[in-house]
């Protein structure tokens, strides 16, 4: 019966290519833009590291001006720290069984061999805990040890694609990378690693780019004068030139995470913190009421606003606009189905009952909705491309997963029954009689 | 012309109509708002940076090697540059305009002045070639003198006695008086103020959407206390070209420094500017598709509807009415579905304004935009329906003598 239907769709398809290309076409544009931009937001608002994204809690204290607005949420403070008060966490006993502070940096990397010329390296500077903490695989050899952190060493981790690059993918751990002509041993590569947002820096540069490529600890770092290349702010300069009275100024320019398992260890740990800054205040640091934040990650990334707001209105309007395919396609299978009333009516006549006219007529509109999905599902890749050239550092928002490929047929399908559902209804509720007079 | 016939018509077949209708006020709703905001950025990135835009040159180098003299390299770097042919002048600062990373600061106009009182702006280091370079006009004051200008290293921050002001800082600090010869204070910590010794007309700082964007100063120092130096060079017109090709040669043949980046001013600023450029282009494209899917939606259904009128159609002309008054019909049908189609449009564009601009600050739109969208879309269904119509004049009276 089924397949019958089917044949019946197709040649009712072919009768009238002009109004079903039409209907194919305009569910297509529909759902192509919908996709577009809804595959976008939904890969921005992702969760970047699922198992644990929980237990993980970026940390803020308020040290900032004491004449500027008062603090009522995390988002109307800096979302780093200083140099002095990272430190402090990173040596104290805290709650929490992980934590790390960390910056972006960058070193002139030069490749063995005199053909290959030196490049920009990205890098991070951070501790030993970063690695456990954010659960990253590792190809071959491991992470630095907490020794390491404290010698100074200078050791690196290479992500996976920089092993390729400067080794050609063998194991490199014990081998020696030039950065600002300063010799790193490679002690690890990680294997493939892209949490997508990269939450545990969030700013303008890059949030949804690779991670960085060399990781290094954060004290070889700055015994090198490897400068921060994110977001440094300062409400009162440091007290002179050079590294030391940067380090110890008020400027802020460290991420810092905390890994805290339940909400006990976490209350405690906002405890510690506000005991820290009570401490702190004494000695004339914090001139502010006291605001100390812990957010975990999918808080963190709402607070800073990860998903752009470009992208929140783009859905919107590309909604708006699949409801005005939709509402295009209503009218015009309206415009197909009456126009074949007289076929309808012979039907009848001959005995298919209404049932039997309505499910024919659905599957067609099923198939319409079929083949505007796909039409729709080739758009929404050319759509994802194309945004992928408009903006920068998207790569890794323009691909469509099994999960939004169901959900683009879903669509389809669903929005060519929404728009054939009355359509269908009303010509099968055709009196049969007064077609068959005029035939 | 005889509006109830073709009323009682339309009341008669609601659906069809009523779908056209509203598919005119999504479609208004979803122009005026996207017209609206392609408007604002294109604004947006339009402003003028206050440089030679199309004559500009862009360069980051990083110098890493060791046993590098920094100051000697640059000293050469900046002779050499300077001579080369097809260049205005050439200088090096510590941030680029309109490209998203730079520095900023704040002055005052008191010392004693409190945190929040103070006026934020951002700040370049250049030297005498600086205004020449950025292509700034001095309003008022002199400009630097070559020995005015100081070296910025890792341990010293010499204090910069002498500074440029843009105009719109010069106001935002003595809104009542010449700016020139005024003292300004860093911040608390500076024992020296800086003294305004010129004010320029107009550059934007790193940072196009920040909201002191037209606040800069120009101080008088080269820094070396980083690694990267940002070389900003101004050519002749039509020259530029040959100049980054020449530039990319010289820097590259010093060992011990790289190249992080080279390109034109105009390349930054796509760059600065994507996000926005690219808001513009895709609100564009959907405007364009949504008015051509709305078009045909109206050219389907009205065809449909000549099709099956087709017997009523050869009725009236049998009985007198003209191929213009059939024309009409179909005409003034049109205009009444989207005109009941643009007065629900236009309360759902303000609607969806009051959305937008509530949940993502789009800003409110101007009301203009809603005459001018209807306009439009009035020529758009009057468009859309002339084939149609003249499909159903062509329609001969005889029709109607037929299968009757």
């Amino acid at each position: 019966m089924f397949s019958y239907y089917l044949k019946l769709a197709l040649k009712s398809v072919r009768r009238t290519p002009i109004l079903s290309a039409l209907m194919v076409m305009a569910l297509g544009l529909g759902i192509g833009a919908f996709m577009t931009t809804f595959t976008v937001y939904y890969l921005m608002s992702g969760d970047p590291i699922p198992h644990k994204s929980d237990q993980l809690y970026a940390v803020q204290l308020d040290n900032w001006d004491p004449n500027s607005p008062p603090t009522q949420s995390a988002k109307d403070i800096q979302p780093q720290l200083t140099y002095v008060d990272a430190e402090y966490l990173m040596h104290a006993a805290t709650p929490a069984s992980n934590q790390a502070a960390m910056y972006r940096t960058g070193a002139i990397v030069e490749p063995e061999g005199d053909d290959q010329a030196p490049f920009d390296g990205n890098t991070r500077a951070t501790y030993h805990s970063f690695f456990a903490m954010f659960d990253v695989p590792f190809l071959y050899g491991k992470p630095w040890d907490m020794q390491a952190d404290d010698r100074r060493e200078r050791v690196v981790v290479l992500s996976r694609a920089m092993n390729q690059e400067l080794f050609g993918g063998e194991n490199s751990v014990g081998r020696s990378v030039k950065m600002n002509e300063t010799a790193f041993r490679v002690i690890g590569v990680m294997d493939d690693w892209r949490p997508t947002p990269r939450f545990y820096h969030v700013d303008s540069g890059g949030v949804f780019s690779d991670a960085e490529d060399f990781y290094i600890p954060l004290k070889a770092a700055t015994d090198l004068v490897l400068q921060p290349r994110g977001n440094v702010n300062c409400w009162l300069p440091p007290d002179g030139p050079g590294l030391e009275a940067f380090l110890r100024s008020e400027c802020v320019w460290l991420q810092f995470w905390a890994e805290l398992s339940d909400e006990h260890e976490a209350s405690e740990y906002k405890q510690f913190l506000d005991n820290y800054v009570r401490s702190q205040k004494d000695i004339g640091r914090f001139p502010r009421p006291l605001a100390t934040f812990i957010s975990p990650v999918m808080d963190w990334l709402d607070i800073q606003e990860v998903v752009s707001r470009d992208n929140r209105v783009l859905v919107r309007v590309a909604f708006l606009f699949l409801l005005v395919c939709v509402l295009n396609t209503v009218g015009l299978l309206l415009a197909k189905f009456l126009g074949k009333g007289p076929e309808i009516a012979l039907r009848r006549a001959m005995g298919a009952s209404k049932n039997d006219v309505f499910s024919q007529n659905l599957v067609e509109v099923c198939a319409i909705g079929i083949l505007g999905g796909v039409l729709g599902i080739g758009l929404a890749w050319l759509g994802l491309q194309l945004i992928e050239k408009l903006y920068r550092g998207y790569q890794h928002l323009v691909y469509l997963d099994g999960g939004m490929l169901l959900t683009a047929l879903a669509l389809a399908v669903t929005s060519s029954i929404l728009a054939g559902v009355y359509p269908v209804w009303r010509v099968a509720r055709l009196t049969p009689a007064g077609f068959l007079k005029t035939q | 012309m005889e509006i109830r016939p073709i009323l009682n018509a339309l009341l008669r077949n609601k659906i069809g109509p009523l779908l056209i209708a509203l598919q005119i006020a999504l479609t208004l709703a979803i122009v005026t708002n996207s017209a609206f905001i392609i408007k604002e950025r294109s604004d947006y990135v339009a402003l003028p940076s206050g440089l030679d835009e199309a004559n500009t040159i862009i360069a980051v180098t990083t110098d890493f090697g060791i046993n590098l003299d920094s100051k000697q390299l640059l000293q050469d770097d900046l002779n050499h540059i300077n001579a080369m042919p097809g260049v205005v002048a050439a200088f090096v600062s510590h941030s680029i305009p309109v490209s998203g990373s730079g520095n900023g600061q704040s002055y005052a106009p008191e010392r004693d002045t409190p945190s929040n009182e103070t006026i934020s702006f951002g700040n370049f280091s250049g030297d005498e070639r600086a205004l020449e370079a950025l292509d700034l006009e001095l309003v008022a004051g002199r400009n630097f003198r070559p020995e005015e200008i100081s070296w910025r290293t890792l341990d010293e921050d010499p204090p910069r006695k002498a500074v440029l002001v843009s105009q719109a800082l010069a106001d935002a600090l003595f809104p009542d008086k010449n700016a020139v010869g005024q003292l300004v204070w860093e911040d608390r910590t500076t024992p020296e103020p800086s003294e305004i010794i010129g004010v320029y007309d107009h550059m934007q700082n790193a940072w196009p959407s920040s909201s002191f964007v037209n606040r800069t100063s120009i101080q008088p120092f080269r820094d070396i206390s980083s690694q990267d130096r940002h070389f900003i060079v101004r050519t002749h017109p039509g020259e530029r070209d040959q100049v980054l090709t020449a530039l990319e040669e010289y820097f590259s043949a010093e060992r011990g420094r790289m190249v992080a980046l080279i390109r034109t001013f105009e390349e930054q600023k796509q760059r600065t500017y994507s996000d926005d450029i690219a808001m513009v282009k895709l609100l564009t494209g959907v405007v364009i598709i949504l008015t051509v899917i709305t078009a045909l939606g109206i050219v389907g259904l009205a065809w449909f509807s000549v099709t099956q009128r087709r017997k009523q159609i050869g009725t009236r002309r049998a009985l007198g009415a003209t191929r213009l008054d059939i024309m009409r019909h179909f005409m003034l049908e049109n205009w009444l579905i989207t005109t009941i189609g643009l007065v629900l449009g236009v309360v759902g564009a303000l609607a969806l304004n009051w959305f937008m601009d509530t949940q993502y600050q789009t800003g409110r739109m101007p009301l203009f935009y809603l005459p001018i969208g209807v306009i439009m879309l009035w020529l758009l269904g009057q468009l859309a329906v002339l084939a149609p119509a003249r499909r159903a004049a062509g329609i001969p009276p005889a029709l109607a003598t037929r299968s009757v």
